[in-house]
């Protein structure tokens, strides 16, 4: 199936090709947002036509028996594996944002409408593997994510991937922040050989009180763009940081709109981006502060290295806001590594590649560091240095 | 054989030329001290020597054990044997002060041939060093410079030149911003590197960091070029007359 197909289709035609209920409440929101294009203000700075137009095989999502395993593993868009005791069920999604900004994520709710729902039960860490085996495949899966009130409660996500080619993976998460707790989302995904390319589309909504901690950290090269719409209920907290190192012809990064809905929210956002080779890195992120918000704070930051000459980044903050009452601020800056600094590592018999090696991890220390598990903080750094040293 | 040479060195930095046609030798075991006015080439002179990205030498050589340094990189300068100590060290956020002086030395025993040493190894190395140069010990795990005070910064260029064990040593201004205390310490860990092989080369305005460390020779550089080589004598001079009584030497 080609999902250039749909483009223009009416209700009945597209429920026809996608082999759904014409009246699924995903379809009208979906046909209102139009299949995106390089038109789409989402999709400006990602080439989404490319994949859209390829030819693609659709599985079918049958639920399997689930072995015991130290993880969650997410394989071709099924669980295989999970902790024991750990509640999974595959249902019907009934926590669908209605006013989403990105048709791709109602696409996803249409094809897969039955979700994997994990209840985050007390105060937990779990790890969720996705692998992906198939080539030539539209792999598409949604992950229903609900912690507990007054709970703490960690996800740390990787990415493995077979000898495959040409597949597009569609997913994203649809989470409830319960009041008064803290879910912390940690994603390492590093992508090369352009195996697959990756639109991952999510929806948070944080209850009052709530806080939510979401650390990406976006390695190497090929395709690869996370969607983010978080609601902020009052006193609820995101902080949300994202990190791109890239090389080769990659083209990845963050679409996000963080909306201020309660009084005294606050949101803290921060980019890094490392940009190698002819990588193109995006943060085109949106922070908007409704008039119901009064006394929110939000603060918004780009800062990215360009390590060569045809390496480019596209950083878009941007804050909307309706109301007087807050605080806020965001800002960009785009440059290169410090010759002063590189100098000195030098000076003191430190290798160029090893200098350069040092200052960008410095750089990106800031946000890795904020990975307090040590074993997370690990991982990361080993793909980190896997994707310098197959950059240099 | 004289441990450093510098022939008829012509450096430029931008399109101003700085130095002009310079030359002096360091003997091994000795302590050179250079002073000069300000804007005579000092800082250039030691920029010039390791291999600084905003010099260009247009004509003359520096030979290291009868060996031109001139092609070569910064860090194969450094792990000869050549060390810097600057006169702004620069912050560097986010990397490790123990991460960054460890890789350091390891680089110089990789080049000797030397095994590394891990990370325990290493630390008792350092400590000994510390306790010397009265630095605290959570220096060691903050960024390199970042935060630290002048003083903080020149100790911890002292304790790299202790670890790295150079065999030229360039001290630029390394007294400026020293309180009594740390001009001490900082002058204790240079005078424990004097070996009677090791060429120091001093580059101050004041004669103060004198006072520690006994000069063999002075030198004056003016525009660009060394106008006077004397003993230790000359510094007297230069206090009470200053540079300009200063009259070039055929």
């Amino acid at each position: 199936m080609k999902l250039s197909e749909l483009k223009g289709k009416t209700r009945e035609e597209t429920a026809t090709l996608l082999g759904i209920d014409p009246e699924a409440a995903a379809l009208e929101h979906f046909l209102a947002l139009g299949l995106p294009d390089k038109k789409s203000e989402e999709y400006r700075y990602f080439r989404v036509e490319k994949l859209l137009e390829r030819d693609y095989k659709i599985l079918d999502y049958v639920p399997k028996a689930i072995q015991e395993a130290e993880k969650i593993v997410i394989s071709d868009g099924v669980v295989t594996h999970a902790p024991k005791g750990l509640r999974i069920y595959n249902e019907r999604c009934q926590t669908m944002d209605p006013v989403h900004f990105d048709p791709l994520y109602y696409l996803s709710h249409l094809l897969s409408p039955h979700v994997i729902k994990i209840d985050l039960d007390g105060d937990t860490d779990i790890e969720i593997e996705h692998r992906f085996t198939q080539s030539n495949t539209l792999i598409n899966y949604r992950i229903v994510l609900a912690n507990q009130a007054n709970r703490h409660a960690t996800v740390f996500e990787s990415f493995r991937e077979e000898e495959i080619e040409d597949t597009l993976v569609l997913y994203g998460y649809d989470i409830l922040v319960a009041p008064d707790s803290t879910l912390r989302i940690l994603k390492n995904q590093l992508m090369q050989k352009n195996r697959y390319a990756m639109v991952a589309s999510h929806r948070i909504q944080l209850a009052q009180r709530a806080n939510a901690l979401i650390k990406s950290f976006d390695l190497g090269g090929d395709m690869g763009l996370q969607l983010i719409k978080a609601d902020l209920d009052r006193y609820a907290h995101i902080d949300a940081g994202h990190l791109l190192y890239l090389n080769h012809e990659a083209q990845r990064g963050t679409v996000s709109k963080i909306i201020h809905k309660g009084e005294h929210s606050t949101s803290h956002q921060e980019a890094k981006n490392i940009l190698d080779g002819n990588a193109r890195g995006i943060f085109d992120a949106l922070i908007k502060v409704e008039h119901s918000a009064k006394y929110t704070k939000a603060h918004q930051n780009s800062k990215a290295i360009l390590l060569h000459e045809k390496a480019y980044m596209v950083a878009k903050p941007q804050l909307e806001i309706y109301i007087d009452e807050l605080e806020a601020s965001h800002g960009s800056t785009t440059g290169q590594l410090d010759e002063k600094q590189l100098f000195y590592l030098r000076s003191r018999g430190i290798s160029y590649t090893e200098a350069r090696k040092m200052l960008v991890i410095a750089f990106a220390n800031t946000l890795i560091d904020q990975v307090k598990d040590h074993r997370h903080q690990d991982i990361i750094k080993a793909s980190f240095e896997e994707v310098f040293y197959s950059g240099s | 054989m004289k441990t450093l040479e510098i022939k008829n060195i012509h450096a430029k930095i931008g399109n101003k030329e700085i130095l002009k046609g310079l030359d002096l030798d360091l003997e091994p075991g000795k302590i050179h001290a250079i002073m000069g006015p300000n804007g005579a080439g000092k800082s250039t002179l030691s920029k010039t020597i390791v291999g600084h990205y905003d010099v260009e030498v247009t004509e003359g050589d520096i030979l290291y054990k009868g060996k031109s340094i001139l092609d070569m990189e910064p860090e194969e300068r450094a792990l000869e044997g050549i060390f810097l100590s600057f006169q702004h060290p620069v912050e560097i956020p986010g990397v490790n002060n123990a991460y960054f002086l460890r890789t350091a030395l390891n680089a110089k025993r990789r080049h000797e041939g030397k095994e590394e040493l891990n990370a325990a190894e290493f630390l008792r190395e350092m400590k000994k060093h510390l306790e010397m140069l009265g630095m605290k010990a959570d220096m060691i795990s903050r960024s390199l410079n970042e935060g630290f005070s002048g003083g903080e910064k020149k100790r911890n260029e002292i304790l790299q030149m202790l670890i790295l064990q150079p065999e030229v040593i360039i001290l630029d201004e390394i007294d400026s911003g020293l309180d009594i205390d740390a001009l001490r310490a900082v002058s204790e860990g240079i005078n424990m590197m004097k070996d009677g092989k090791r060429s120091f080369l001093v580059i101050t305005h004041y004669s103060r960091i004198l006072d520690y460390i006994k000069p063999d020779y002075i030198h004056v550089l003016k525009e660009g070029r060394i106008i006077k080589t004397a003993g230790p004598e000359l510094v007297a001079h230069l206090e009470e007359h200053g540079y300009d009584s200063i009259v070039e030497e055929a």
